[in-house]
């Protein structure tokens, strides 16, 4: 018998253990994930860098300094200001070849040439204003890409760290840097970036993004708020953030009308804000040293998709304009290697930007410190662009003679440089001390080997700047530019090779260790059936049977709806209506189970209830997803109202507070009368009972306590709030831990029980009462409900259609025992509880109120907990644990003695069953996320989708392993 | 489905002197109808199911209602013992009665409801009445065999049997793929509750209408034999 008892058990494991290793490889290859830092740059690092070129020297470079006015000194930054203002406009998915002159492609497009105005600006004053392609790390969406900007660095799916389910940048960044060093930033447009920076911005004017439809609103309240804030003085950076491009692509696509003429829209708005601009450029005026840029924060595809890494979707433009006075020395250092003759015949360079370079290069122009996990190199031709202007000012006609611009342009890049790569390297350095996975050793120490290279002549170039100041009047040879040239590419190599490992590390998906996770998947799967075939085999010698013990149909209905719900999350509107199609499903195979009561003639009042409660059910899951979609509007319910209706809503939110209460005791009477009805239980009956119902009158005193409808003294509302919780879980592990000693010391002699079914009954409800309390607890106010229609729908499936055929004798009874239909439904409504339980599968859809029933502070283990059962409770855990009842209930019609070991091979069949559906649907969930790994959704639904659904597969693995060790 | 290969089946038995090539000729009559009741609100009133749910859904009651009455009303089952007015009087008992239990089934399966729905919703439970239950209604009467035998078992027994139930099975299927495209992104406006599902009932309805007169001409001979 044992031997028996461990054979079923094994296989439990062995899947188990073949998931965890699935999903692990898969994981490692598809979830990138990085751990954010909370270190911050201070200015005062500086002294710590081994950068300084002697002050004196820098001096030189600098004087006078006081040739910018606007900046207050040299203090704040680690670099020389070279601009004191900043004007940035984004245009949210803006293509490449939106911006850059047809010439540049094959073929002229319609789309194309609608942005004249900066394509006229980049060709006629080629020195001081320049198109950038850029080129974007994905996932290129939005929220993602404007961290990106603003850290530097590359954010990922998951970015571990504190932000725990709020967007707000946690790390170190621009806008953070910018704020701390006292300078003022005005933002417009987008309110993603009130979201990333809650408290950052000196003045904002937010408008709302999630209307993809809405062309106009965000792009109108932008150009309201612009043009004032050009002439005002209030500010040192301006965000404004245009989206109307990205909408109109997302609703028409690029190719057509709308998107056109909100090309046209922006030309026009852009060439007033040149207009603006250079009026005010004079000496001592607003914009002497404002540098304008026009960007665009990722590109889109020509359906207006966007999120993934093509080249459309990756390749954006920028454009920048320095306000200051040219340098055409220095214009040399620009690249020219792609060139192409624009609309009227001129020559116009196109520069290439990574957006990993932003942060930094714009740090180190407005000379704020470098944020801290930065990993971008100050870009040299936008530095030189905007550089330039104060080399000028440098004015060497008197002194400095011989020296070039382009030389001490260099000179002050290099060391700016130098500080760039010090600062990368501290950041990969802490980085792979305080990350979780951190990097491979091969490529630290490659990088570590680039980067002494680099700064080994790091000292010559000091003495070049010494001597640079001491001979001031020899003429500089062409060895000093050359030796800057060398450091600057030494150290260009070691950020690229830095951008590189981190691209690999959090960028790119490792396609082996996905299909090495995926392929053994699949084989678990082939794991699965052939146990369930070995098990088959094992529950005919039991009974033999003549004839085909098979119903065809049935099991061919079952495979049909497991293929049409596993098939269904290929398509992401049907991974967002799931819960709807899981009803739908649901709601089939009950009218199924009707036609077949009609059939065998005798329609049950069973049938019907369960039609009427996925009913019920349907309503909860639409109204959980309303509640999604509104989201924050019960703020404005607490607005006073008029009297009448002040009175009837509180009635009705009395009724809301207290209906709950009988439900809860409805319940409780429904346990008690199915606990006391077994004979056998002995003292611990009573035990299992008093410990529910103290749970359950707690629960109720910490309903009404919470409601504050009810003047309680202060202790009793602390007690309320905070024990009862703590108790009931208490009393939860209590039973749980009881439960597993009765279980470990032998059942049979402590229940004296003689059937086993009836003792398999108790074990498990003993688990369902020692889970229950704690659940309900979590789920809140709608949790009596929920677990009245659980009770209910598992009811029906149990009794479903079996009192008709027990007359039919033995074809009958192996009919019954192998028909998958009540497993199938019993998983479809775990998933319904689910979605009606107001869960849905995104990271905003958990619910955090949960975790603080009975705590006030946050633990990330018990609060963790807390969240895993609340978001798992109803739909996993006491699905899985309550699976002997529907075993128990197909044995008990027969009123006939059946073995122990006939039971156990049901109960394995119907573990097994249940594991097979949930492993088929995650599976495909995983083939899914593979396909559309490049997804516009991928980050935003079939991630989290595909995280949800391993985890709820492997707690169902894990689940049935400890089932199994209880109820064997 | 069921129903109409019940209702059409025991038709053929009553009527088995009758020409059997008329009585199927009868019933595609009614696809005939459906077709051309379409053809009416597109062509007289340029309606589209698209653009006017309910006014289209009506159209086709009005004009679909009398001849599946008519005509399944001709083939009764009884016809020595019932006559022809009391079988019209069954269908349009029977109407509303199926409308209650299409309707139900219907938001079982999660069909919207609320006020903005409730015409379209009564309209197309009428019409999904007319193709399943009304056909056995006017066919059997409240005979419980005849009913319980349409309902049990899918291969119709009887010849005309499939006459009654393709077409009703068809309906239903069609009705119930037709759903599936309801919850897809693509916002077009025929996704909305009832327009692609009635577009699968009466595509379902038109095949099976077309599947059980191939069936019933086909099956004829060796029926004949075996009588």
């Amino acid at each position: 018998m044992t031997a028996t008892k461990w054979a079923l058990i094994c296989p439990f494991f062995l899947i188990l253990i073949l998931h965890s290793l699935a999903i692990y490889l898969f994981t490692r290859g598809f979830l990138l994930a990085r751990t954010e830092l909370s270190s911050f740059s201070h200015c005062s690092d500086l002294s710590l860098s081994p950068c300084s070129i002697p002050s004196s020297s820098m001096h030189d470079f600098s004087s006078p300094g006081d040739h910018l006015p606007n900046v207050v000194g040299n203090s704040s930054g680690w670099t020389r200001p070279a601009i004191s203002r900043l004007v940035i406009i984004i245009i949210d998915a803006l293509r490449f070849d939106f911006v850059a002159p047809s010439s540049f492609f094959n073929e002229k497009k319609a789309w194309m040439d609608k942005l004249e105005v900066l394509q006229k600006l980049a060709a006629e004053e080629n020195i001081n204003s320049r198109i950038f392609k850029a080129i974007a790390d994905p996932p290129t969406t939005s929220l993602q890409r404007l961290k990106g900007l603003t850290t530097g660095g590359l954010p990922t799916f998951i970015d571990i760290g504190n932000s725990f389910g709020a967007p707000a940048i946690v790390e170190d960044n621009l806008i953070f840097q910018l704020a701390n060093n006292g300078k003022k930033v005005l933002m417009m447009g987008d309110d993603t970036w009130l979201q990333l920076f809650p408290h950052h911005f000196n003045e904002s004017y937010p408008y709302p993004s999630f209307n993809v439809k809405d062309l106009d609103t965000v792009d109108n309240g932008v150009i309201k708020h612009l043009f004032p804030s050009l002439l005002k003085d209030d500010w040192d950076v301006l965000i404004a953030h245009f989206l109307g491009v990205d909408h109109a692509g997302h609703i028409f696509g690029v190719d057509s009308i709308p998107m056109i003429a909100k090309l046209e829209q922006y030309n026009t708005i852009l060439e007033e804000v040149v207009q603006v601009l250079k009026n005010q450029c004079g000496p001592g005026d607003l914009h002497e040293n404002t540098l304008l840029v026009v960007m665009g924060d990722h590109g889109q595809t020509l359906n207006g998709d966007h999120g993934g890494g093509t080249a459309e979707e990756v390749e954006t433009a920028l454009f920048a304009m320095s306000l200051g006075n040219p340098s055409t020395s220095v214009a040399s250092a620009l690249n020219t290697d792609y060139c192409h003759p624009d609309l009227n015949g001129k020559k116009m360079c196109i520069g290439t930007f990574q957006q990993l370079d932003f942060a930094v290069t714009m740090a180190s122009l407005i000379a704020i410190p470098f944020p801290f996990g930065s990993i971008g190199r100050i870009n040299p031709e936008l530095y030189a662009l905007a550089g330039s202007s104060f080399e000028v000012r440098n004015n060497c006609a008197e002194t400095c003679g011989s020296h070039s611009n382009l030389d001490s342009w260099m000179m002050n890049y290099v060391n700016n440089l130098c500080l760039n790569s010090w600062q990368v390297k501290r950041y990969i350095d802490s980085y792979s001390t305080a990350s979780v996975i951190g990097l491979p050793a091969k490529d630290l120490y490659y990088i570590n080997t680039l980067y002494s290279e680099a700064q080994r002549s790091w000292p010559d170039i000091i003495k070049l700047a010494v001597s640079y100041e001491n001979d001031i009047h020899i003429g500089i040879n062409d060895n000093t530019t050359s030796a800057l040239q060398r450091q600057v590419d030494a150290y260009s190599r070691f950020l690229a090779s830095v951008a590189k490992l981190a691209r690999s590390e959090w960028t790119e998906f490792n396609l082996k260790l996905m299909g090495f996770g995926l392929c053994i998947m699949l084989t678990s799967l082939s794991v699965h059936l052939f146990t369930i075939r070995r098990v088959n085999i094992l529950c005919k010698s039991y009974y033999t049977f003549p004839g085909s013990s098979f119903s065809f149909f049935r099991v061919l209905t079952v495979i049909v709806f497991v293929a049409i719900r596993a098939v269904s999350f290929l398509s992401n509107s049907y991974i967002l209506a799931e819960g709807r199609v899981a009803n739908f499903l649901l709601g089939t195979s009950g009218i199924l189970n009707l036609w077949s009561s009609f059939d065998s003639g005798t329609v049950t009042a069973e049938d019907l209830l369960f039609l009427v409660l996925t009913i019920i059910i349907r309503f909860g899951i639409e109204s959980g997803m309303s509640k999604d979609t509104v989201g924050s509007g019960s703020l404005s319910s607490n607005s006073p109202g008029n009297i009448g209706i002040e009175k009837g809503y509180s009635l009705w939110m009395g009724l809301q507070e207290f209906l709950p209460i009988p439900a809860l005791y409805i319940l409780v009477i429904l346990m008690c009368i199915y606990i006391s009805r077994s004979s056998c239980w002995k003292c611990l009956k009573h035990f299992f009972i008093i410990g529910n119902i103290l749970s359950y009158i707690l629960m109720s005193v910490h309903w009404v306590l919470e409601s504050n409808m009810i003047a309680a003294p202060e202790v009793l509302q602390y007690f309320g709030k905070t024990f009862a919780p703590r108790i009931i879980y208490s009393i939860g592990l209590l039973l749980f831990v009881l439960l597993a000693l009765l279980v470990t010391v032998n059942k049979n002699d402590m229940f004296l029980v003689s059937k086993s079914t009836e003792s398999l009954a108790i074990v498990t409800t003993g688990m369902l009462s020692a889970w229950s309390p704690t659940i309900l607890i979590l789920l809140g106010r709608q949790g009596p409900y929920v677990a009245l229609v659980c009770v209910l729908g598992a009811w029906c499936i149990a009794k479903l259609k079996y009192a008709a055929q027990v007359d039919d004798g033995k074809g009958a009874l192996t009919e019954l025992i192998s028909d998958p239909t009540p497993v199938l439904q019993w998983n479809l409504l775990a998933v319904c509880l689910f979605f009606y339980t107001g869960h849905w599968c995104t990271f905003d859809g958990i619910r955090f109120v949960a975790a603080f029933t009975g705590f006030e502070h946050f633990n990330i283990v018990q609060q963790g907990i807390l969240l895993a059962i609340d978001t798992f409770g109803v739909s996993h855990i006491i699905p899985v644990m309550s699976l002997p009842f529907l075993v128990i209930s197909k044995h008990q019609i027969f009123k006939k003695e059946s073995s122990k070991g006939f039971l156990l091979v049901n109960l394995t069949q119907a573990f097994l069953m249940y594991g097979l559906i949930t492993a088929v649907t995650t599976t495909l969930t995983i083939i899914c996320v593979t396909i559309q790994r490049r997804h516009l959704m991928v980050w935003g639904l079939f991630a989290p989708k595909f995280v949800f659904d391993f985890i709820g597969l492997l707690l169902v693995d894990g689940l049935i392993c400890v089932g199994s060790l209880f109820y064997y | 489905m069921k129903f109409l290969t019940m209702l059409q089946s025991s038709a053929s038995i009553s009527f088995s002197e009758i020409n059997i090539v008329r009585k199927a000729a009868l019933h595609l009559l009614c696809s005939l109808s459906l077709v051309a009741a379409c053809w009416i609100a597109f062509r007289l009133y340029s309606w589209s199911l698209v653009t006017h749910t309910s006014e289209t859904l009506g159209l086709l009651l009005i004009i679909q209602a009398p001849v599946v009455i008519g005509v399944y009303s001709l083939v009764r089952q009884d016809a020595q013992k019932t006559s022809y007015w009391r079988a019209v009087a069954r269908g349009i008992l029977g109407l509303p009665a199926g409308a209650l239990v299409m309707a139900f089934g219907a938001i079982v399966l999660g069909a919207p409801i609320g006020s903005r729905y409730l015409k379209s919703t009564i309209y197309w439970s009428i019409l999904m009445s007319l193709f399943t239950f009304v056909p056995p209604a006017c066919f059997f009467g409240s005979s419980r065999v005849d009913w319980h035998r349409l309902l049990a078992h899918f291969r119709p027994k009887e010849p005309l049997d499939a006459l009654v139930s393709l077409p009703a099975y068809g309906s239903v299927v069609g009705a119930w793929i037709g759903a599936w495209p309801m919850p897809l992104d693509w916002e077009r406006p025929w996704q909305e509750w009832p327009i692609c599902v009635t577009y699968g009932a009466v595509t379902g309805y038109l095949i099976g209408t077309l599947a059980s007169s191939i069936v019933v001409l086909f099956q004829r001979p060796a029926h004949i034999k075996g009588d």
